[in-house]
């Protein structure tokens, strides 16, 4: 019986283990493209004229953006797919390579960016590969809030 | 060789015509590999409105074929046209109603779209989402989704009977289209078009642009 308990207890114990890790890293990614939409707040209100140009925030935001888009495709495991009130969509783990590449050139973009970007017009003629990186992997795999 | 032809549809609509399928399919593309130029898929919008205020107006002072009067028909004639299946110079009834239709559906598009923003509000917003809420925002962007699908819906519905009755019933509708002339025959509502000038349609254009764009600019402050 109380082998029986402790089983119970351990199983318990483990399931609940793979869960957290599971929600854990949701958390992780949730709040870590959290902070790539943060980092570009500004940048989005520099190329609107809603903010002065500012190169030491946009060279900030740009190297975030690009560490972020490194580390984001390890926190995609297949046993992530649900939970953790995740917006990511079943066509990630159908679709890998093409996922985990638009981070690759999120990446690659936004540190291009970071060498060209001097001024408000190279800000403007040099953001649209990195917005568009993050458009086309959100139009494809994140579901609409509505 | 040549069949005498007469004139069908007038420079004017047929300019009309195909810049809007243009500002339809880029607006397609503006939207899937634009998306890092908002200014690009926000000038297709305007020139989409300023098409379809200037279609409007064209349709009461412009060419005899294009004006609504000539083409909008009753149900119980679009029943007629379809028992009798006559031919016409301009629109025949039921193909009005598609006229009617997709004009309205891009004018619902784009104002939708004045009002729309992506999710996190960062990349692109229609020059009057800051001027409502943010609930507003989101129904807006999803109607201009919902919207798109009945716009591909309609227009491949369009596209196949053109094809049909092209191939079918030997009526050029595709050509003229292009050319404005169609062969002389006995049509069921008028033998000739009457084109409308091209200086008329300077004005209605010239009217269309200022009715959509200045009062955008005057309440939302921006047009990019």
């Amino acid at each position: 019986m109380k082998l029986k308990i402790a089983t119970i207890v351990g199983l318990a114990v483990a399931f609940s283990g793979v869960a957290v890790a599971q929600t854990d890293v949701i958390a992780q990614r949730k709040a870590i493209l959290k902070q790539v939409g943060e980092a570009t707040k500004p940048i989005a209100a520099m190329m609107k004229g809603e903010a002065p140009f500012d190169q030491a925030v946009v060279q900030k935001s740009l190297g975030l953006i690009a560490d972020d888009a490194k580390k984001l495709p390890a926190l995609f495991p297949a046993d992530s797919k649900t939970g953790g009130d995740t917006a990511a969509l079943p066509k990630i783990w159908e679709d890998k390579a093409k996922f985990e590449d638009l981070f690759a050139k999120l990446a690659a973009a936004a540190t291009a960016a970071q060498g060209t970007i001097k001024d408000q017009a190279s800000l403007k003629a040099n953001m649209g590969s990195v917005f568009g990186a993050c458009k086309s992997c959100h139009d494809d795999f994140r579901a609409k809030k509505s | 060789m040549k069949e005498a032809s007469v004139v069908a549809w007038d420079g004017p609509t047929r300019v009309f015509k195909w810049a809007l399928v243009f500002v339809v399919v880029d607006g397609w593309i503006s939207n899937k590999y634009g998306g890092g130029f908002p200014a690009w898929h926000k000038l297709n919008g305007y020139t989409a409105l300023v098409l379809i205020v200037f279609r409007i107006l064209w349709g009461f002072v412009g060419g005899s074929t294009a004006r609504f009067g000539s083409f909008v028909a009753m149900p119980g004639k679009v029943m007629a046209y379809l028992a009798d299946k006559k031919k016409f110079l301009g629109h025949n009834p039921l193909g009005g109603w598609m006229v009617v239709a997709l004009l309205a559906l891009v004018l619902a598009m784009a104002t939708t779209g004045l009002f729309s923003g992506d999710e996190d509000r960062l990349i692109i917003d229609g020059p009057l989402a800051k001027t409502v809420s943010d609930a507003t925002v989101e129904s807006a962007a999803l109607w201009h989704r919902r919207i798109f699908t009945a716009i591909e819906l309609f227009v491949l519905v369009h596209i196949a009977a053109n094809v049909i009755y092209a191939l079918t019933s030997r009526e050029p509708l595709i050509r003229a289209m292009i050319t404005g002339r169609k062969p002389a025959e006995d049509y069921a509502d008028m033998p000739a078009a009457e084109p409308g000038p091209w200086g008329r349609a300077l004005a209605c254009l010239a009217v269309a642009a200022f009715i959509v764009l200045a009062p955008i600019y005057i309440v939302g402050g921006r047009l990019l």
